[in-house]
């Protein structure tokens, strides 16, 4: 128990870290997609922490991001209607028997269709939000969906990738 | 009275949802004004100690274009200092100079921080209210404009980059003296408008744009850029023109903090004046 809270613990600040000393650095087809990764922190939580525990971490998270991009209540935002969302998805996806306790809401654990529904969607809600509440206006919609819509690709590959190189321990544990 | 309780006790996640959300609302519409002093930002000391980290690293890739940067402008300062300029006659002598008085100062920092592919982009730097960095202070590159002060702690300044649609700075043409106002609409870091020109003002391409000063935040005649085209939309009174930027915001190293010596003076003048 211990052990994964400090997994946990460990896995938000290289998150972060990654986040504002890395990813926000690249500049990929000047700005069409720009990735962020921290949120892989928020989809890796167990599935069946409490609803208010969910929330909270999901706005502390964005909070912090918020510092580093001076930006705020705009990361905040998009990370507690994310969080949100995850209560809803995780009910919607549950397998019928519900989900076996401690299980981790992994491409390993679940299968990939599960993981792309999960993350694909909660991922997506993240960045439109987030780029929509970036831009404060609706003009250029398209583009702008455009862009969510792109890094939010990117931002799932680069999930996808951070779990591959860290499931070595993984199947371990289990 | 149970039912409700019972209802509230249902729907607790989506309350406590919403109450994040405009916890986070409240930040958002109260903290990100300009010209206003703010907690949540990159000159958060915490922050800016992870991103001078960073800098430490990255620095080594481009200390040669920095160097040379640094060693142009040295030259370029040494051309305008006293000493190269032979007197032409012995007759005078420069011993006290009360004609000009100074009216600006300027503090050297380094950016360990910048984006540039945002809607809204800022910089940190590595000075603070410590080295006498304060909010609404101009920031200036080695080539022209980078952005204002948002905030500063005794460490590190926030700095809200000229792309941004956050400030706008008042600019003229440097040929004809027609000013404007710099805005950054076009979302490309090379480039910026100048709205507020109006029609009948001669702006030709090629035009040198600069800082009008006054405003207490940039001192007159700092570079902004070059006209890079002038459109004339039929039913607008004002010219449509935009600038190639002359500081290249892509690339960061050392800039300049302006700081108004005048700025209480005027400040306590307008405010009286205003009243």
């Amino acid at each position: 128990m211990i052990g994964t809270i400090l997994g946990h613990i460990l896995r938000f600040l290289a998150m972060i870290l990654l986040q504002v000393l890395v990813i926000d650095h690249l500049d990929v087809l000047n700005g069409l997609m720009v990735p962020y990764l921290y949120i892989f922190f928020l989809l890796m939580l167990p599935v069946e922490m409490p609803a208010w525990a969910q929330l909270a971490i999901g706005a502390v998270t964005g909070l912090v991001m918020d510092f580093f991009a001076s930006t705020p209540g705009m990361h905040m935002s998009a990370c507690v209607v994310m969080m949100y969302g995850r209560l809803y998805v995780l009910r919607l996806l549950s397998p019928r028997e519900g989900y076996e306790f401690g299980s981790r809401p992994t491409v390993m654990r679940m299968g990939f269709p599960w993981y792309i529904t999960y993350a694909g969607l909660l991922i997506l809600l993240h960045h439109l939000w987030l780029f929509f509440v970036e831009l404060h206006r609706f003009d250029a919609f398209f583009f702008t969906f455009l862009r969510a819509v792109l890094s939010a690709v990117f931002t799932f590959a680069l999930c996808l990738l951070a779990q591959f190189l860290t499931s070595g321990q993984e199947r371990d544990r289990r | 009275m149970r039912d409700l309780f019972r209802f509230l006790y249902r729907i607790r996640s989506t309350l406590m949802f919403l109450g994040w959300l405009i916890l986070s609302f409240i930040l958002l519409y109260n903290g990100n004004e300009h010209h206003r002093a703010h907690a949540i930002s990159s000159s958060n000391a915490v922050v800016g100690t992870i991103y001078g980290w960073r800098k430490d690293i990255t620095d080594y890739a481009n200390l040669k274009e920095v160097n040379k940067a640094l060693a142009d402008e040295n030259a370029d300062w040494r051309n305008r200092h006293i000493s190269t300029y032979t007197p032409v006659e012995g007759l005078f002598a420069r011993i006290q100079d009360t004609i000009h008085r100074q009216e600006y100062r300027v503090i050297t920092a380094k950016v360990v921080n910048s984006t540039w592919h945002k809607p809204k982009n800022q910089l940190t730097l590595d000075k603070g209210t410590r080295a006498g960095v304060h909010g609404d202070m101009g920031v200036i590159g080695p080539d022209g404009i980078v952005g204002v002060v948002r905030d500063a702690s005794p460490n590190f300044a926030a700095v809200i980059s000229v792309l941004s649609p956050e400030i706008k700075t008042s600019v003229q043409m440097r040929r004809t003296g027609h000013f404007g106002l710099l805005f950054w609409d076009t979302n490309d870091p090379l480039t910026s408008s100048v709205i507020d020109i109006a029609k009948h003002a001669r702006v030709a391409v090629g035009d040198t744009v600069e800082t009008r000063g006054g405003d207490g935040i940039f001192p007159a005649g700092i570079p902004v850029g070059v006209v890079e085209s002038v459109e004339d939309a039929p039913g607008s009174n004002y010219h449509d023109i935009t600038v190639r930027l002359s500081e290249d915001m892509t690339r960061s190293g050392f800039v300049y903090v302006v700081d108004d010596l005048h700025r209480a003076e005027r400040d306590t003048l307008q405010q009286a004046n205003e009243r």
